[in-house]
């Protein structure tokens, strides 16, 4: 309480002058830091139209909203790279479940799956993000915490080592799938967890989630230089992708479910990929299961039951 | 009663402009700070070279007698009876180790197929009346453009997994249906006379974005 029996003087010049001094300055100095904060805002502007905001939910679009989804990414793609895509919505067929098989006889560590991927699926050069790693696994045991993905031998194979390229397994009973908040990652019914690029919000929870780390985050802007896209694409595939959003290995979708074998199954120089449909008895996979030392699956203890499998010769 | 301090006095009042106008430099600097560094472009990310077109390639290692016919090319390297006679087999010789001599003019072969030189008698899969066909073991004749079954003929395994396709490179459909698969043969990948496929140089392996991790200490 104050001793002075008299009011202050609050129609003074000077009460003012100091009271809106400070407001205006805190003011100015918030709304600066605020537009300061909200400036990183615009650089996310470029890739995303009201359209691509508008867009439905995968399973929700019909023929005609796929249709100008294809079109507007299309439109996106040539504005960014010069060049016009040919971009698909391409479904599961009927009666296909896709398996993929991996002789570790044969494998020689050569990477080359590695890079045939990244040129595949329009993966970003820089920074780096490829869907394959190479684990170079001492003879004799199966754990690959004792795996190396950063060897740099000059030439492989090398001696008492062997080679375990590790991929998105395509498990049956995914978990990533299962902690995706949004639902923007799924398994079709032909085997292939796809995700939806448009409907990631990249929380990154299944990133976590995978046991055999196949998803990659786009922590920065994808770097492509225009004249290594490839214009063959999927909306579900290898369509550019934008900073914020995962991705990972889908069995090259757009090749796949257009009858072809995936990327990394051609470039294998040994021959040590085998791809095809499990339902169909006379494919090179059920062949494979049927007749060849099957090391079950990678990490068959996590119940995920991989579509990938690993096997022997002799 | 009015419970609102009393204006303070002049030296007082001369205090808290001094305060006043010393954090309205500190808010404009900092505020300057601020719009300095949302401007500034962000760090720059290190070079990473693109891969090189080679580690790319999906085209056979070699080319067979198949290949050479399809795509006209020459021949000449199987016109056995340009240099040698016919009905007159060319000898083999062995040093005096016992090892095969390769004669000068098929210097290009170097001969290691199987070990311990278990494989290295030319009429093992040369035949000797003919030099234009291969044979097998128990008399039947192979043209150069049949080796798998040449080559399953000791391979019997190899030949039942190439056949079903779990052996050797594919490319093209897996649904054939759609289109056709292409298969290699034997000698697109193995050189007969050496099989085992040699070592190479692998493909670069990823790039940090950061310093790499310290490696783990010995014994981990």
């Amino acid at each position: 309480m104050s001793a002075q029996p008299t009011p202050p003087d609050r129609t003074s010049d000077a009460a003012m002058t100091r009271r809106s001094f400070l407001r205006g300055t805190a003011a100015f100095g918030g709304l600066t830091a605020l537009a300061a904060s909200l400036a990183p805002l615009r650089e996310l502007g470029d890739f995303t139209s009201t359209e691509e905001f508008l867009q439905k939910y995968y399973k929700e679009m019909t023929p005609a909203d796929m249709a100008k989804a294809l079109a507007r990414i299309e439109r996106e793609v040539k504005a960014q790279y010069g060049i016009r895509p040919h971009v698909r919505d391409l479904r599961p067929m009927d009666g296909v479940e896709f398996v993929y098989c991996l002789n570790l006889t044969r494998c020689i560590g050569c990477r080359k799956c590695v890079h045939a991927c990244v040129a595949e699926n329009n993966q970003s050069r820089n920074p780096e993000i490829q869907y394959i790693r190479v684990l170079k696994m001492p003879h004799g045991s199966m754990d690959v915490e004792k795996g190396d993905h950063n060897y740099d031998d000059k030439q492989v194979p090398d001696k008492g080592f062997f080679y375990m390229p590790v991929q998105c397994q395509q498990c049956a009973n995914p978990p990533c799938v299962k902690v995706c908040p949004v639902n923007a990652t799924w398994q079709e019914k032909d085997g292939i967890t796809v995700i939806d690029y448009d409907w990631c919000i990249g929380c990154r929870y299944c990133e976590a989630a995978c046991p055999y780390f196949a998803r990659r985050f786009n922590f920065t802007k994808p770097e492509i230089p225009k004249d290594h896209l490839n214009p063959e694409m999927a909306y579900l595939g290898n369509r550019p992708r934008k900073q914020g959003v995962m991705e990972k290995c889908h069995f090259c979708i757009q090749r796949t479910r257009a009858g072809k074998y995936p990327a990394c199954l051609e470039v294998c120089p040994v021959g040590a990929r085998k791809f095809g449909n499990i339902l169909d008895p006379e494919s090179e996979v059920s062949y494979i299961l049927r007749e060849k030392r099957v090391f079950i699956q990678l990490k068959e203890e996590m119940g995920t039951s991989p579509r990938f499998f690993y096997y022997f010769d002799k | 009663m009015d419970p609102r301090p009393t204006r303070p006095e002049d030296g007082e009042g001369n205090r808290t402009k001094l305060w006043l106008g010393g954090l309205t430099v500190v808010f404009l600097g900092l505020a300057g700070i601020f719009l300095a560094g949302a401007r500034s472009p962000g760090p720059v990310r290190a070079d990473i070279p693109l891969v090189d077109p080679k580690f790319l390639d999906t085209t056979p290692w070699r080319q067979t007698y198949t290949d050479l016919v399809k795509a006209k090319e020459d021949l000449s390297d199987y016109d056995c009876y340009a240099c040698h006679e016919k009905s007159k087999p060319p000898p083999i010789r062995f040093d005096d180790k016992g090892k095969i001599v390769i004669p000068k003019e098929h210097s290009n072969i170097v001969m290691g197929h199987g070990s311990h030189d278990r494989n290295d008698l030319c009429y093992n899969c040369h035949n000797e009346q003919n030099l234009e066909t291969l044979q097998v073991r128990d008399g039947r004749q192979v043209k150069f453009d049949h080796i798998p079954l040449l080559c399953g003929s000791c391979h019997g395994p190899t030949l039942r997994d190439w056949d079903a396709g779990a052996h050797g490179r594919t490319s093209g459909f897996w649904d054939r249906n759609l289109g056709e698969a292409q298969r290699l043969s034997c000698a697109n990948c193995h050189d007969p006379h050496t099989p085992r496929i040699s070592k190479l140089a692998p493909a670069p392996g990823p790039h940090f974005l950061h310093e790499n991790p310290a490696p783990a200490a010995p014994g981990h």
